[in-house]
């Protein structure tokens, strides 16, 4: 990382006000922070919500430096500590939003507006800012006030109704996927509207719904709809048109071999190392149409040789014959991941309260430019360095500030 | 190309010119998002195309390499190029390509870019300027770096599929059914979407260097990142996932998944004043007020019978009607929409959230922005290009209108 860190920083320079929660905006600000911006979180004593959540650092539990959460999420940022339900404390924001290139947000619709802060009253004293808010059905449009979480997103943006085991119901996907995922779009579009005012000079407001995030995994489902009026149809683990292509449980408890063959080579392949070199003339499997035909009949046989072999071992043979095969990893397996560390893919970041913890790194390499992982902030590290420094404010000013509870 | 296209307003990334050498989803996506901004793409295809033409959904289900469904989303807004990279004229027309692109993106296998001489390295050497993003099952080292990957496997290999069906669904039948992947190229997507972020952050850098850079990108880590959440329980407590829910790991009830009258509804009521309002929408019912459920504490431990008794309640009741109760209650209750519903929704019409095409002389309509920037609106330029379609304009230097 050091090395890394000597190389020039993509975006150093960008300067972001976050006045984010939960997982989307954190995330998008997370990146952003790690390639070299600098993030002001404004946070209050008055309601914290990321640093109350768990996981919590063994017998440290509720206290706001100890929260895995928050220190996952804000790795490399500031934190700037103001009470926004006063006045001053609004200008406070307002004042640091003028200096920024980049504000965003994921409050409910409406919220930093009743505040005094929305786009419009910070585009006024500094027409040049991006400002990106990020909502569960977006800014605009019927559905702006309502509510919902990432299980409310997944059924609402279509992806539901692709996931589930044939024939059955519609599932959600695991994780939080539409947080991170809206998040990552709006480091994109944050970059993309910086790009474009360093040639224009021209700001802009982003509205990023997740739910039109989420639909961006499921052309083919909307087209086959619109198109040809075909309803969506649940189909488990396999594919419109490859076979077979599935997750097959192994010898070790709950344990799964995730197999997929993309053409006649792979499914030779399979046919030997599963020992059934007579499938490949057996008029049930010797041809695509055939095998999608007798899918369930050919997952079935595949699953009684997987049931004898270890999940590790099989993938291995399998690869080594030709087939693209991996082993089903648990979330907490990720951390451990042979492939994933080789790469820096599992990144430590020492924390003065909680210790060297791993968490995921930027998922990519660059040859020119550096990465820089540095610890979350403690609660308001940053208060004073932000108000007396990049605002301004005077020593004494600052000291009648925090005595009023306006830097709470 | 009807509804909200804006082909006069120039996109935020007016000028970049991208060289797409892409097949599938990542690749093309990746590309994608830089031509739904304005960039100009020329996607290389060799003489057979690109394999999202051979896949559909097709009109009517005939297959037809000028009309597959995932093809023209994939790549609407960029022109066409036909090379055989296998020879050597082809392979000339692709330097001259790079020569005046600012980036070039590619998910071709390693191997296969090392033997056309495209490999990253000599691609920096020979374009100090030049953008270069990878994008590879596994990323360039480590011991799986050579190992065939595609959207199934890096799914698996990222925690996705073990954590599907995801939360609040504490179905019953999980213990006899495997992780689930959906239908869909999810995976392929996200590599697509991280692979953009990835080149735009160099793209912004290279303004600081002066030189061009090597974007590396493995999709299963861009897979594993989307994880942070669980990740992090993993790295805090070291506890271990457990795909069969239970209420350790499914945490404050009720959070539930449920079929209603017309279809299903998550239900979450955490907190005591959730309870409360949820209560009063079930109408107040008797066994409510039973020592089993009356405090968050009893509900966590009596999950099962709660479920079962909330569940008695949501299947006399419409997703609609349950949707309205949320509202008017602020309770976290939301239905499932099928994409019809969704697309036929005010809300998608009013947030032009489907764009509508052309495929094959066919009228359908295929997601449009994935996020709204107000000052530089997305637009459809142009549709996916034919086979080869501006290859003798570009070629001799020109870009097509």
């Amino acid at each position: 990382m050091t090395e890394q860190a000597t190389r020039p920083l993509p975006l150093e320079g960008i300067r972001v006000v976050d006045l984010g929660q939960f997982i989307a905006v954190p995330f998008c600000t997370l990146w952003l922070a790690w390639l070299g911006a600098e993030i002001i979180v404004i946070e209050s004593r008055r309601r914290m919500t990321s640093r109350t959540a768990p996981p919590f650092a063994e017998g440290r539990d509720k206290e706001p430096d100890a929260s895995g959460y928050f220190n996952q999420l804000y790795s490399s940022k500031k934190s700037v500590t103001v009470d926004m339900t006063t006045a001053e404390g609004r200008d406070i924001v307002r004042r640091i939003a003028g200096v920024c290139d980049v504000m965003v947000d994921n409050f409910s619709t409406g919220v930093l507006e009743k505040l005094g802060i929305g786009y419009e009253a910070i585009a006024a004293i500094n027409p040049g800012i991006i400002m990106l808010s990020n909502g569960a059905f977006g800014r605009a449009g019927p559905m702006a006030n309502s509510r919902g979480l990432h299980s409310a997103v997944n059924l609402f943006s279509g992806v539901a109704d692709v996931t589930g085991y044939v024939d059955g119901h519609p599932r959600i996907l695991g994780g939080v996927l539409p947080d991170p995922l809206s998040g990552t779009y709006s480091g994109f579009a944050i970059m993309a509207a910086i790009y474009h005012r360093q040639k224009t000079g021209q700001g802009q407001f982003i509205d990023v719904a997740m739910h039109e995030a989420m639909l961006s995994l499921i052309p083919e489902a909307v087209i086959d709809l619109t198109m040809n009026d075909v309803e969506p149809t649940r189909i488990g683990n396999r594919d419109r048109i490859n076979a077979p292509h599935g997750i097959y449980q192994c010898r070790e408890e709950d344990s799964w071999l995730a197999i997929s063959v993309t053409d006649e080579a792979g499914w030779a392949a399979l046919c030997e190392v599963i020992r059934h070199p007579e499938w490949r003339g057996d008029s049930r499997f010797a041809t695509l149409e055939a095998r999608r035909e007798n899918i369930a009949e050919l997952d079935k046989a595949i699953e009684q040789w997987s049931l004898g072999q270890n999940a590790h071992e099989a993938a291995d043979f399998l690869q080594r014959a030709g087939v693209a095969a991996g082993p089903v990893l648990r979330l907490d397996e990720l951390l451990d991941n042979d492939q994933l560390n080789a790469r820096g893919g599992v990144v430590t970041i020492d924390h003065p309260v909680v210790g060297p913890r791993r968490q995921m790194a930027l998922p990519w390499h660059m040859d020119s430019l550096g990465i820089e992982y540095r610890r979350a902030p403690l609660l308001g590290e940053h208060t004073r360095e932000v108000l007396t420094g990049l605002l301004g404010v005077s020593e004494s000013e600052f000291a009648r500030l925090d005595a009023a509870g306006v830097l709470s | 190309m009807t509804g909200n296209a804006q082909p006069t307003l120039q996109g935020p990334l007016t000028g970049v010119t991208i060289v797409e050498l892409g097949d599938g989803t990542a690749g093309p996506y990746a590309a994608k998002l830089f031509g739904d901004l304005g960039a100009d793409v020329i996607k290389v295809e060799g003489p057979e195309g690109d394999s999202s033409r051979r896949r559909g959904p097709f009109p009517d289900g005939r297959p037809d390499p000028e009309a597959s469904g995932l093809f023209m989303y994939l790549n609407v807004n960029k022109f066409g190029v036909m090379l055989d990279l296998d020879s050597a004229p082809g392979l000339a027309d692709m330097h001259n390509l790079l020569a005046r692109a600012d980036i070039f993106i590619t998910n071709y296998a390693g191997k296969r870019l090392a033997a056309l001489g495209l490999d990253a390295k000599t691609l920096r050497a020979r374009y100090p300027k030049l953008i270069v993003t990878t994008i590879s099952p596994f990323g360039a080292e480590g011991p799986w770096a050579d190992k065939l990957g595609d959207e199934l496997i890096a799914f698996a290999m990222a925690g996705m599929a073990y954590s599907t069906p995801g939360m609040p669904d504490a179905s019953d039948d999980l213990i006899k059914e495997p992780p689930l992947h959906p239908a869909c190229f999810a995976a392929d997507t996200i590599g697509g979407v991280v692979a953009a972020e990835a080149t735009m952050a160099a793209l912004l850098g290279s303004g600081k260097t002066g030189e061009g850079c090597h974007v590396e990108l493995s999709q299963q880590a861009a897979m594993a990142a989307m994880q942070i959440r669980d990740v992090t329980s993993a790295s805090y407590t070291g506890a271990q996932y457990q795909r069969l829910l239970n209420p350790v790991t499914i945490g404050r009830m009720p959070n539930f998944y449920l079929p209603c009258k017309d279809g299903y509804v998550t239900i979450a009521a955490p907190m005591e004043n959730h309870w409360e309002r949820l209560k009063e929408g079930m109408g107040n019912p008797a066994w409510a007020e039973s020592d089993l459920y009356s405090t968050e504490k009893a509900r966590t431990a009596n999950w099962i019978t709660l479920r079962q008794r909330i569940m008695e309640w949501t299947v006399t009741v419409s997703g609609d009607d349950m949707h309205a109760l949320a509202e008017k209650s602020q309770l976290p209750i939301f239905p499932f929409y099928s994409i019809r519903k969704l697309a036929d929704s005010d809300h998608s019409r009013e947030r032009r959230t489907f764009a509508e095409v052309q495929i094959g002389g066919r009228a359908a309509r295929m997601p449009a922005a994935p996020f709204q920037m107000r000052g530089t609106p997305w637009a459809m330029r142009r549709p996916a290009p034919h086979l080869g379609e501006h290859s003798a304009t570009i070629l001799k230097g020109g870009m097509a209108a």
